[in-house]
């Protein structure tokens, strides 16, 4: 069962074709599917897929119409072959009772012609696309195929859109041949059977060119070779050979050939068994040598189908991610319409605080920026809250506070800025955000602006912020 | 065994590029980035992922809000020897789990209590602060193996301040800029990562291995799709009905304008294709920007920033028209006295001078049932191809480059681009395959893998 779904066909092909041109998974998907086929080779992998996702195909398959096609124009030709076979099997052996069957005529029927025709299949095999195109002319095959597209059961395919290449077409082709060739030669040999067992022929042999029957008995005994051990009986002898050759000059047979007709009668056995090997047989071995070519060509056209090489590369490819799970929950910010800022500092404040600045560093500020203060006081930093709530306690009037414009507020700042606010003796709250010292303590207008979009959310109307 | 791997919660004061570096880290543009202090909520896991198994683990998480209220009450409940600390600050993130207070101070303590490793980030452009020695505090309570990262986010520099005072509380301390660190400094801070704790040392090798791998496929993939691309764009023929005999000249520039647009947009969508594969899914805001329409496709200033200068068109221009005079000369058995090869090379050197809208191949085609069909294209310029790949190229290399913590919209430099990182030696095999496209031949495979090495070439010396 496992053997069904890993081999590689037309129509897995066809379908793979049609899948990919409508769906062709996701990286995640498709290596995890290869993780759990570990030990599946690509091709069989591909038809796992396929198998797995050939349901997301909801119109008809391509194949099925296709191979449908193919099936029902084979069966037909298939079995004209045969009858025609048979029919000529029937013509060559007619024995008219005044002149034997020509050995000559069915041998270049039964063993020349498709010897021929197998020839030209084995330059076909090797040739590229030109000899292919060129090659292609002789057989009928070719022109009964151009005819039959346009009868009405092959026009809703759309043979552009399948995904045959000219390689492939060949190795389809070639099969093909070799199909109709054998059903060909079957009818022959079905038909010489018959007439032998119904009809007395008498056989013999004749021909313009200067043959001796020494020649000749040699040239059959020759091809007579694969069956030399097996059959010796049907490799015409001598005698026989001697015994068969007659002229058209006189109006009757020899009188030798009259005497002997009942040995005459043993050529068959010779023409059965080279109809049987070159005909059919060999003719056998040509078809699987071009199922064979057909099934590498498959395989190699596979790898070639727009989406494959991806897909395979999916396959083996480990799927990296790095997203996160959890959605973002992002921060709304309440602004407020009020304008609070002012451009520059009033020279009195009545204390000033430095949150997250040391005592030394408020001094050297102050050396800076010129603004009158009775009290220089340090909160958040270092301090402990009780040192923190001691200060805010004690506030009044005018506060100045100095913050890092660089480190934006933090909720440890706005829960000591709203207490600050909240005290009833408190009448202004300026906060002025300072830059780097090197800079001058000149903060710059995006620092600001953080401090700002983080202040607007508090509504008070002591709160300024002083952009320095 | 699932929670076996290693886990980094990136943490420190708001506003210090945490999220950036998680974004760089994650290759994950979708972060929000933005310079409005608790614009992270909550913590996010970013897992590394290797076919669904988790390699290692990286938590944004939001910034201190209240460190000292937090250090406080550590200190009130901490009376414990060292080696228990840690279970006072689990006992911390229990009680207030549901009090919104500390809803900053839970979510990024919650990953450290349950094994991740510290990363504390810093802005060292700015001054080094005592403030931040409580954040310092609580991290060391914790216990777990930890790092500094130095994160330059303004010009100035105080990395020494900060190492001498970081030294003190973290094993490791590096710097690392994710608006601007490519794939090797991503590589090296996870080397850094690994030296944390001995038992990830394995799994953050592994990851290493795997972004290596990640990024040597994406390079690949690149190549791939600007071979593609070039291939299409270069055979492309755009094909119109007319109905009179002759097109009228209208009808000869709508097509022109169709043909132009439709090729506009192939570059369009292979940019889209580029941005997806190094996993800019953000990049459209800055669309106008990024798809270099700026600096329109068939424009002057493309081809002189991206095309091959004069003296080096014409030589590529000659060459190009000498294989035809060099066929022509092989037709002929040499008895032209290879006057084939002048010809062509002075004809094809002439034949760049002209813009892009004399070099159109027009042409209009008979058809069964008495109409007509009005073809534009392949494209005869023979700077065009170079323009294209180098637009192609310049804009593949910003989007490897681009760190995906940045928002910035890209520029266009002025500089002589295509010349420069296809060397002339190399610029021989492109002249084939352009030749063979513009004359609608089908290019065969091994020529096909010898562009997309040059190509690959130059786009390597390009982002080295």
């Amino acid at each position: 069962m496992q053997q069904k779904t890993t081999s590689l066909t037309l129509k897995s092909y066809l379908d793979l074709h049609q899948l990919l041109e409508l769906y062709k998974g996701t990286h995640e998907k498709n290596r995890l599917f290869a993780l759990a086929e570990k030990e599946a080779n690509p091709v069989e992998l591909l038809l796992l897929w396929l198998k797995k996702n050939l349901y997301r195909v909801t119109t008809e398959l391509n194949s099925s119409k296709y191979l449908h096609y193919l099936t029902f124009f084979s069966s037909m030709f298939g079995f004209l072959v045969l009858i025609l076979g048979f029919s000529t099997g029937a013509v060559l052996l007619s024995y008219s009772g005044s002149e034997p069957v020509n050995v000559i005529y069915l041998l270049l029927v039964m063993v020349a012609l498709p010897l021929l025709s197998m020839l030209l299949s084995l330059f076909t095999m090797f040739m590229g696309n030109l000899g292919v195109q060129l090659f292609s002319h002789f057989s009928p095959l070719y022109y009964l195929e151009k005819m039959v597209k346009f009868l009405p059961f092959a026009k809703n395919i759309d043979f552009s859109s399948l995904p045959f290449s000219m390689a492939l077409s060949k190795w389809i082709f070639l099969q093909r041949v070799q199909l109709f060739s054998f059903l060909f030669s079957l009818g022959i040999f079905l038909s010489l059977v018959l007439m032998i067992i119904s009809k007395d022929i008498a056989f013999g042999w004749s021909t313009t060119l200067q043959i001796d029957a020494k020649s000749f008995q040699t040239l059959l005994a020759t091809l007579a070779f694969p069956w030399k051990e097996l059959v010796p009986s049907a490799v015409p002898s001598l005698e026989l050979v001697e015994l068969s050759h007659y002229f058209r000059l006189g109006e009757h047979l020899d009188i030798n050939m009259i005497e002997n007709a009942d040995k005459l009668g043993a050529w068959w056995k010779f023409l059965a068994m080279a109809t049987l090997t070159y005909s059919i047989l060999l003719r056998l071995i040509f078809w699987i040598v071009t199922h064979y070519g057909f099934k590498q060509q498959l395989k190699k056209e596979l790898f070639t189908l727009e989406g494959v090489s991806t897909l395979l590369k999916e396959f083996r490819t480990p799927y990296v991610s790095t997203q996160a799970q959890r959605e973002e929950v992002h921060l709304d910010v309440a602004v407020k319409e009020r304008d609070i800022v002012e451009s520059s500092l009033e020279n009195r404040y009545h204390i000033l605080l430095g949150w997250n600045f040391s005592q030394e560093q408020l001094l050297l500020i102050g050396d800076t920026l010129d603004v009158y203060t009775s009290k220089k006081l340090v909160i958040g930093g270092k301090n402990s809250f009780s040192e923190d709530q001691k200060i805010i306690n004690s506030l009044k009037k005018e506060i100045l506070i100095y913050v890092k414009a660089w480190e934006p507020p933090t909720m440890d700042f706005m829960d000591d800025l709203v207490d600050i606010l909240a005290r009833k003796e408190v009448k202004k709250v300026d906060i002025a955000p300072l830059g780097i010292s090197t800079n001058q303590y000149k903060s710059k207008r995006e620092d600001v602006e953080v401090w700002l979009r983080k202040l607007e959310t508090i509504d008070s109307e002591k709160l300024e912020v002083i952009d320095v | 065994m699932s929670n076996s791997y290693p886990k980094f919660a990136v943490v420190g004061h708001p506003n210090k590029g945490k999220s950036s570096i998680v974004a760089s880290l994650a290759l994950d543009d979708s972060i929000q980035i933005a310079n409005t202090p608790g614009t992270t909520q909550i913590k996010r896991g970013f897992p590394l992922k290797v076919d669904g198994k988790i390699i290692y683990e990286l938590f944004d998480t939001p910034g201190f809000q209240r460190a000292r209220r937090v250090y406080a009450w550590l200190e009130e409940h901490g009376d414990v020897p060292a080696d228990k600390r840690i279970d006072v600050v689990k006992q911390f993130v229990q009680e207030h789990r549901n009090n919104k207070q500390f809803q900053d101070e839970v979510e990024l303590l919650d990953p450290i209590i349950n094994g991740a490793g510290i990363i504390y980030v810093v802005d060292a452009s700015k001054p080094y602060g005592a403030e931040y020695e409580v954040e310092m505090e609580i991290l060391r309570w914790c216990g777990q193996p930890s790092m500094a990262i130095l994160n330059l986010i303004g010009e100035e520099d105080y990395r020494d301040d900060w190492s001498r005072a970081l030294g003190q509380y973290f094993r490791l301390v590096r710097t690392y800029n994710p608006m601007t660190a490519g794939h090797e400094e991503h590589i090296k801070l996870l080397e850094s990562m690994a030296q944390l704790k001995e038992e990830w040392t394995e799994s953050i090798k592994d990851a290493i291995d795997v972004l290596e791998m990640l990024y040597l496929e994406k390079i690949e993939q690149t190549i791939v799709e600007i071979s593609d691309y070039m291939i299409k764009v270069l055979s492309f023929v755009y094909r119109q009905q007319i109905d009179g005999e002759e097109a009228s000249e209208k009808e000869e520039e709508v097509a022109k304008v169709s043909y132009r647009k439709e090729i506009s947009s192939y570059e369009h969508q292979e940019q889209k294709n580029i941005e997806k594969l190094w996993q800019h899914h953000d990049v459209e805001k800055n669309e106008e920007l990024l798809n270099l329409e700026g600096v329109g496709l068939f424009s002057k200033e493309s081809a002189s920033i991206f095309g091959l200068s004069q003296k080096e068109l014409i030589l590529t221009g000659a060459s190009a028209g000498a294989i035809t005079g060099a066929g022509l000369d092989m037709l002929v058995a040499g008895s032209s006295l290879f006057l084939g090869t002048l010809i062509g090379g002075v004809v094809g050197g002439a034949a760049t001078m002209f813009g892009f809208d004399n070099l159109y191949e027009v042409k209009i085609l008979g058809q069964s049932l008495g109409r007509r069909e009005l073809t534009v294209g392949p494209m005869q310029n023979l700077n065009f191809p170079y323009v294209l790949l180098g637009r192609a190229l310049y804009h593949a290399s910003l989007m490897s480059q681009r760190s995906h913590a940045t928002k910035d919209a890209i520029e266009v430099k002025n500089i002589f681009f295509t010349e420069q990182i296809v060397q002339s030696k190399s610029r021989k095999i492109l002249e084939k395959v352009h030749v063979k496209l513009r004359k609608g031949e089908k290019i065969e495979k091994e020529l096909l893998e010898d562009y997309k090495v040059v190509v690959k070439k130059s786009f390597l010396g390009l982002i080295s």
